[in-house]
């Protein structure tokens, strides 16, 4: 009988793959993507498309030169990315900046990192972030938001209450924002999937409505569809966020008060994406930290508590350094210097071996 | 813990069937738990069955038995079902069935100690998998047991020899175990069977009206995986967590396995020494799947010809489909701890990068965090698997079954687990 190289245990798995779990986030996300027509007709769909399509191409060419497995457009990550990079942004942002976003999202994003999996940064919000430093003035124009020509419904009258009816439909923001019903909606079915837990958006909620109480003479506005994609879609990215239930929670109690913090110092205009992106860089301390009590162990509860306390105070500190960057109109360098990273990253890590692979290509093209 | 496809139905309710014996029997010596057994009987010697051909002198008794009567061919080191080699014996079956006359004198044995002394020298090991000698589970050295649990959980898929035999034999398990509770004394004793093989309660429940079997009661446990082991069963039972490693005894806790009571009865009440067991082979091509009695020491090769089952192109597992190694030598001879054969088709796993997305922290029955030791494997950070506790992993391999990026998390594991022994 031949014998077959050893394998280990388990001999049997659930019917389970990342390919379904990004194809349950699509699912979700579907209905908050048609009704984007429904506000403005082709247009918002067609910078979806641009920034899926660009993202697919970016993937499916960094794999080509840098990577000896086959393409990994087949996890579907790519799409998800870039789904969820468009609906960050206005429906009449030009197509080739959406392009230069969704480019940015993945190969500085995710693939230099070594792939999905293994960014430390949610990959559609580096994308965006790129698309702000670089192209500022573009972004922070009204008119990339709206366009009276092209408007189809208009505003929702159903309920005869401005607020209500802003709950189902309410075009205004980016693309991610018009329905915060359709956005529950599939938070909930990515919840009965399984594929997001309660803990990151409840205790963001909690956190983040406690903090609105406690400063709630100070006139902070915001978008509930905005809050509601960040905390449905952004906050809960699995390579992005906390692991464990403890880290999930505290990870979401964070992001909420962050969230306010920026709201009331000033930074307004896409102060969720700054927020996640902070919080994301403090995932591996949160995970250790936070980590749960070992089968029959005891746990050393007061060492985790001002281990907790100081990874607080340092999100704290965080929080300002990245606020005074941003009224400084540093964070171009910020950005820049955070390409600068993960190249050299990329280029050091013995596991993708760049070099060997650009060697390669050059005695091919001999 | 967490809900796992059973895959029990093809051999569930199966009347338990014995194999033929084989021409040549391999009884594997190997050394565990202190002890070394060494062969007592000499190349070209003819043994009876029942006879004992080897023994360990120093530390636990350890005995080996001659399944069948036969000329002892020869004494050689062979590889086990894990693929380790052991000084083995190869016994030339000659069909001539003698007997020996009182393998085990067990008549005699009435006080506690003398009943524990009958479990050594039968060579009761632990039935369920862990092969963890029965009379040193039992030797109390004074301290109290309160709650005595018979495992009948079996919460791997595919297996049902625990069923089969709790179905078949369910008045001489109740009476192993109140033989064992003669030196234990526990001051409650606790079946526990899982959820889907509630069914078992008829039998019992008419058996258990029985003045002697007062203290014991039936527990029915969650279908949940890995709900059979020692440390998830006593939490489940007792609400009692042990870490792993510790002794359950410290606790007031003893399990033992269905088949080691099963075989508590054999020897004190039939005077039969361990020689065989009940699995189960199944699988996904297998067309005679069931619960079988094998002898010990039957090549696996001998089991899979005479029911003629392929292997071609097949993964064969000795054991549970979560737990079990990966069988590549089918020479190799079935041991006491041997729960099955399954033969399943051979699949090509698609590996990719772990995506954090958590669901192995949420199964681990050990409340560990897997993926990290697939994390640190890769970057050859050994102590860092170290401090994120992996010797509390109890390979129960929870984590890989969920992985949706089907990351190697076992062989980071046990390769890392090894790597810091040495």
């Amino acid at each position: 009988m031949q014998l077959i190289r050893k394998q280990y245990n388990p001999f049997i798995r659930k019917n389970d793959s990342t390919t379904l779990v990004m194809s349950d986030v699509m699912i979700a996300l579907l209905p908050s993507i048609l009704i984007t027509w429904l506000a403005f007709g082709f247009a918002p769909l067609v910078v979806i498309l641009v920034s899926v399509g660009t993202a697919l191409l970016a993937e499916y060419l960094f794999d080509l030169i840098f990577r000896k497995s086959t393409s990994s457009l087949g996890d579907g990550s790519a799409i998800v990315t870039g789904i969820l990079l468009a609906l960050t942004i206005g429906p009449f942002t030009p197509l080739p900046i959406v392009a230069v976003g969704a480019f940015f999202a993945v190969v500085f994003g995710k693939m230099l990192w070594g792939g999905l999996g293994r960014n430390t940064f949610n990959p559609a919000l580096i994308g965006r972030e790129f698309m702000v430093v670089l192209f500022p003035a573009v972004m922070n124009s009204s008119a990339i938001f709206n366009n009276p020509e092209y408007v189809r419904g208009g505003e929702l009258n159903v309920f005869n209450n401005e607020f209500w009816d802003s709950l189902v439909f309410h075009p205004i923001g980016a693309m991610g924002e018009y329905s915060p019903l359709l956005l529950v909606i599939g938070g909930l079915y990515l919840l009965l999937r399984r594929r997001i837990s309660w803990h990151i958006p409840l205790a963001l909620w909690i956190s983040f409505s406690l903090m609105l109480f406690f400063f709630r003479d100070h006139n902070i506005l915001f978008n509930i569809g905005g809050v509601l994609l960040g905390t449905i879609y952004m906050a809960t990215d699995m390579p992005t966020s906390s692991s464990t239930h403890a880290g999930k929670i505290y990870f979401g109690a964070m992001v909420g008060v962050v969230a306010l913090l920026c709201l009331l110092f000033g930074a307004t205009r896409g102060y969720l994406s700054y927020v996640i992106l902070l919080l994301n860089a403090f995932v591996i301390p949160i995970n250790w930290i936070f980590r749960p009590r070992t089968w029959g162990k005891d746990v050393n509860w007061g060492k985790r508590a001002v281990q907790a306390v100081l990874l607080t105070i340092g999100i704290i500190a965080a929080t300002f350094a990245i606020l005074w960057l941003h009224h400084a109109e540093g964070m171009l360098y910020v950005m820049l210097f955070y390409a600068l990273y993960t190249i050299v990253r990329f280029v050091l890590s013995n596991e993708n071996d760049p070099w060997g692979k650009l060697r390669k290509i050059k005695r091919n093209l001999q | 813990m967490m809900q796992i496809e059973s895959h029990k139905s093809k051999t569930k309710g199966k009347d338990i069937l014995s194999v033929v014996d084989p021409e040549l029997f391999k009884i594997t010596l190997a050394e565990k738990f202190g002890s070394k057994p060494k062969p007592i009987v000499q190349i070209g010697e003819t043994v009876k069955k029942y006879q004992m051909i080897a023994r360990s002198e120093e530390g636990y008794l350890a005995p080996a038995y001659a399944p069948v009567s036969g000329v002892i061919e020869k004494i050689e080191k062979s590889r086990q079902l894990d693929d380790s080699e052991a000084l083995t014996i190869f016994l030339r079956n000659d069909r001539k069935d003698i007997s020996v006359e009182d393998p085990l004198s067990s008549q005699d044995a009435r006080d506690p100690e003398s009943i524990r002394k009958i479990i050594e020298k039968a060579g009761i090991v632990g039935m369920g998998g862990a092969e963890f000698p029965a009379a040193l589970k039992y030797d109390l050295d004074g301290k109290k047991v309160d709650t005595f649990i018979i495992n009948g959980a079996e919460c791997e898929p595919y297996l049902t020899s625990d069923y089969s035999l709790m179905k078949r034999s369910a008045a001489e398990i109740l009476e192993g175990i109140h033989i064992i509770d003669k030196i234990l004394n526990a001051d409650k004793i606790v079946l526990a069977i899982e959820k889907h093989n509630e069914d078992l309660k008829e039998v019992f429940d008419p058996l258990l009206e029985k003045e002697i079997y007062k203290k014991i009661s039936i527990e029915i446990v969650p279908d949940e995986y890995p709900q059979g082991g020692e440390l998830q069963l006593t939490k489940t039972i007792t609400g009692i967590e042990i870490a792993n490693g510790d002794v359950p005894l410290e606790k007031g806790v003893i399990v033992s396995n269905v088949g080691t009571v099963y075989a508590v009865y054999e020897a004190v009440v039939k005077n039969k020494p361990v020689i065989e067991r009940v699995i189960t082979l199944s699988g996904e091509s297998v067309r005679s799947p069931g619960n079988y009695v094998v002898k010990i020491g039957t090549p696996v090769e001998h089991i899979l010809e005479n029911l003629s089952i392929n292997v071609e192109n097949k993964i064969l597992v000795s054991g549970g489909p979560m737990m079990s190694p990966h069988l590549r030598n089918v020479s190799a001879p079935i041991n006491k701890g041997t729960l099955g054969i399954l033969v399943l088709p051979k699949e090509n796993i698609n590996r990719l990068n772990c995506i954090w997305c958590g669901y192995c922290v949420d199964v681990c029955p050990m409340y560990l965090m897997p993926m990290k030791y697939d994390q640190f494997y890769r970057q050859r950070d050994y102590k860092k698997m170290e401090a994120y506790n992996i010797e509390d992993c109890i390979e129960c391999a929870s984590c890989e079954y969920i992985c949706p990026s089907n990351v190697p998390l076992m062989e980071s594991i046990l390769n890392g687990k090894n790597k810091l022994k040495n």
